[in-house]
């Protein structure tokens, strides 16, 4: 009874423990912040947050197949690199640029999950590999240069919806289509199945290289999205376009429940959550004035918290079962002897 | 399993192709402008400087280096010197600086002068320089290390930081105002953003004009910048003032200052009244439109004036008489009523340069 007990309250622990520690940091930024705690406040801290909001959603769909794809952010760069060079060599318009982007993408996408899947190298040294490579490219291709959008582009950057950032919008609209394609269709069903377990799904009938070459394609297309936010906000193509992204996603969707061994965790509201602590860490330092020196050791600190936590939550999830099993052995053992 | 093997043996090759054709972050050599051979002293000594860009994305950077050029070509002949210049960039990557400048010590040039990425990554560079008995003159960004390098070239910061934080004092007192101020601050690592940082704060205590509300730390990333100035803004609704260590990033202070309802000119409600450092183009488009109040020019010119001199002494064999800071070029302060009489402005030389 009480093994049972403090296995249900490790698991609670394990299950929120991040929304109480999330809960309790708003409470502190709030008593310290007379301004933290207002709608205009969450307003602009989602509005900060919704190119992550977007690159995140990417990484989250790599990683629920239990691979990573850390050259999202350098995804991100080259292809809006591509999309401004064309607005500045060739004077093409806003709609031609945003296709252009897209597809360069989705081509980034299709360079990973080839080199994946039909070379089978391992994700983690095929995207560091592409990390650089990909910024690479875009840095001979722009010289550097920075450009500077146009007024009617860069007005879009702070644009509203009703009361909210149309890019919160945008950010959050990507999510629900990417938790519906998760839970709804065969493709997300699939994304899951090779999470759990490879060769299962393949001695189920899935397309293992398929469903992975596609997933890595997705994620470069959704993190072109996401570049394309953040270059609108900031009103300027420069050579910091999407740099960190690639870990800054992936600690929000560790911090989301999402784990990177595969097969768990939810896109929405996961990835929200996820990206939403980690903003909201910055936010409240900057509310309350916390020295600079600090930040990076606050952010570096919930970082390893959530990596933790999820190596903890998968391991424990063995330690339960095992005390589960037992339970029920020891009902049937009595009746074995009996026999 | 074969045709895996020759799909990836033809990426490499094709990779290496590409590789070997695409243009690198350029090496070039250049002679230096303006310099007629025939006409220099028969004793004119041959110095091939090796230059380490951290980058080559803003102006500023062109700016310096041909400001250095064209003082090399005015300096060298006359110290019987004849100046060649070999430039590399590292794309803000510090690992291939550390490679750019061991290319240079390869090459056996006969100085070696680098502005730094990284103020701690740069002492492996210039002890192996050392080891090499080659010179190594640190341009605009100081060593955070114990290898200092034969001298320190750069600007002023903490001046800069200092009279940038005197006119905007001077400003608030015309007006009658004890400013609450966001100060925006650099990079960490930057020596520069930290100096500035100090002088700032040093004459907030040293006039009482102003007190510093929140500091922002920025890591020099534009969508710091934004993201940093708008929550300090929300958290501090009663800022009106705003200290900037630089200008680089104007278009995201403008996106952030947009967002919050405090993109408005000297003399319109709302005006949020900026000091800033550097002057870069976008920031000049904005002084001179009314946005900003006071800044402190990095002065490209003097600074190039500055390092030449050093070059030519270095070369000569004799102490470049540099203080315990370095050879220092003090920035001019210029505010929205001066801007248009102040000669030598890098943003207005450069302010169509493509790279």
């Amino acid at each position: 009874m009480m093994k049972k007990t403090l296995a249900n309250t490790q698991e609670f622990l394990l299950k929120n423990g991040f929304y109480i520690v999330i809960a309790l940091l708003v409470t502190y930024y709030s008593l310290a912040a007379p301004h933290f705690l207002t709608f205009r406040n969450f307003n602009g801290l989602f509005h900060a947050a919704a190119p992550l909001l977007v690159i995140a959603g990417g990484m989250a769909l790599v990683v629920l197949t239990g691979k990573l794809d850390i050259s999202l952010g350098s995804i991100a760069y080259l292809s809006c690199c591509m999309g401004v060079m064309m607005y500045q060599w060739y004077n093409a318009s806003p709609i031609v640029c945003f296709f252009v982007i897209i597809a360069t993408g989705a081509i980034c996408g299709a360079i990973n999950g080839f080199i994946v899947v039909v070379l089978r190298v391992n994700p983690l040294i095929t995207t560091l590999g592409t990390l650089m490579a990909f910024r690479g490219v875009g840095l001979v291709i722009s010289q550097s240069y920075e450009v500077g959008l146009p007024d009617q582009i860069r007005e879009l950057g702070n644009a509203y919806f009703g009361p909210v950032f149309l890019d919160v919008v945008i950010g959050i609209v990507v999510l629900l289509a990417l938790f519906l394609v998760q839970s709804r269709t065969v493709f997300g069903r699939h994304i899951m199945a090779l999470g759990n377990n490879v060769e299962n799904s393949a001695r189920l009938g899935i397309q293992v290289n398929k469903i992975t070459f596609f997933t890595f394609v997705s994620a470069g297309l959704i993190a072109s999205l996401g570049g394309i936010l953040s270059l609108v906000q900031n009103g300027r193509f420069t050579f910091f376009l999407g740099q960190g992204y690639e870990f800054t996603a992936v600690a929000a969707v560790v911090l989301g429940g999402i784990s990177l061994f595969g097969g768990e965790g939810k896109i929405f509201p996961g990835v929200l959550v996820g990206v939403f602590t980690l903003e909201l860490i910055r936010n409240g330092l900057n509310h309350v004035g916390a020295n600079p020196y600090l930040y990076g050791f606050v952010n570096g600190g919930i970082i390893f918290l959530a990596m933790s936590i999820d190596a903890l939550k998968t391991r424990s999830r063995g330690r339960i079962r095992v005390i589960e099993d037992e339970a029920e052995l020891g009902k049937k053992i009595p009746e074995r002897n009996k026999t | 399993m074969k045709l895996k093997t020759v799909l990836f043996v033809t990426l490499t090759i094709i990779s290496l192709l590409l590789a070997s054709c695409t243009p690198a972050a350029p090496a070039q050599t250049q002679a230096p402008a303006a310099t007629d051979a025939a006409a220099a002293p028969a004793a004119v000594k041959k110095v091939r400087v090796g230059v380490s860009w951290d980058e080559k994305a803003i102006p500023l950077i062109q700016a310096w280096e041909d400001y250095m050029k064209a003082e090399a070509a005015k300096a060298g002949p006359a110290n019987g010197l004849d100046f060649e210049f070999v430039i590399n960039v590292a794309n803000l990557d510090p690992t291939r600086q550390a490679a750019n400048i061991e290319d240079l010590i390869q090459q056996k040039v006969d100085i070696i002068m680098a502005r730094a990425k990284d103020g701690t990554a740069i002492g492996a560079s210039i002890r192996a320089a050392s080891d090499a008995n080659i010179p190594f003159v640190v341009f605009d960004r100081k060593s955070l290390t114990e290898e200092q390098g034969t001298a320190y070239v750069g600007g002023d910061s903490y001046d800069q930081g200092k009279v940038t934080a005197e006119g905007l004092a001077k400003v608030l007192k015309e007006k009658n105002i004890v400013g609450k101020c966001i100060e925006v601050m650099g990079d960490l690592k930057d020596n520069n953003a930290v100096l500035r940082s100090k002088a700032f704060n040093d004459v907030a205590k040293a006039t009482g004009q102003y007190s510093v509300l929140v500091q922002v730390p920025t890591e020099w990333n534009p969508e710091l910048f934004k993201s940093g100035i708008t929550n300090a803004l929300q958290a501090h609704p009663e800022a009106d003032c705003l200290f900037l260590a630089s200008d680089f990033a104007w278009s995201s202070v403008q996106s952030a200052l947009e967002s919050q309802g405090r993109w408005a000119k000297k003399g319109e409600a709302n005006h949020i009244i900026t000091a800033t450092c550097d002057l870069f183009p976008d920031a000049l488009v904005a002084m001179k439109a009314g946005y900003i109040d006071v800044t402190t020019i990095w002065d490209a010119y003097m600074q190039a004036k500055e390092l030449v001199k050093v070059l030519v002494a270095v070369a000569k064999g004799e102490d470049p008489g540099c203080g315990k800071d370095g050879c220092l070029a003090k920035g001019r302060t210029v505010t929205q009523d001066t801007l248009k009489d102040v000669p030598f402005i890098w943003a207005d030389d450069y302010a169509n340069w493509k790279p």
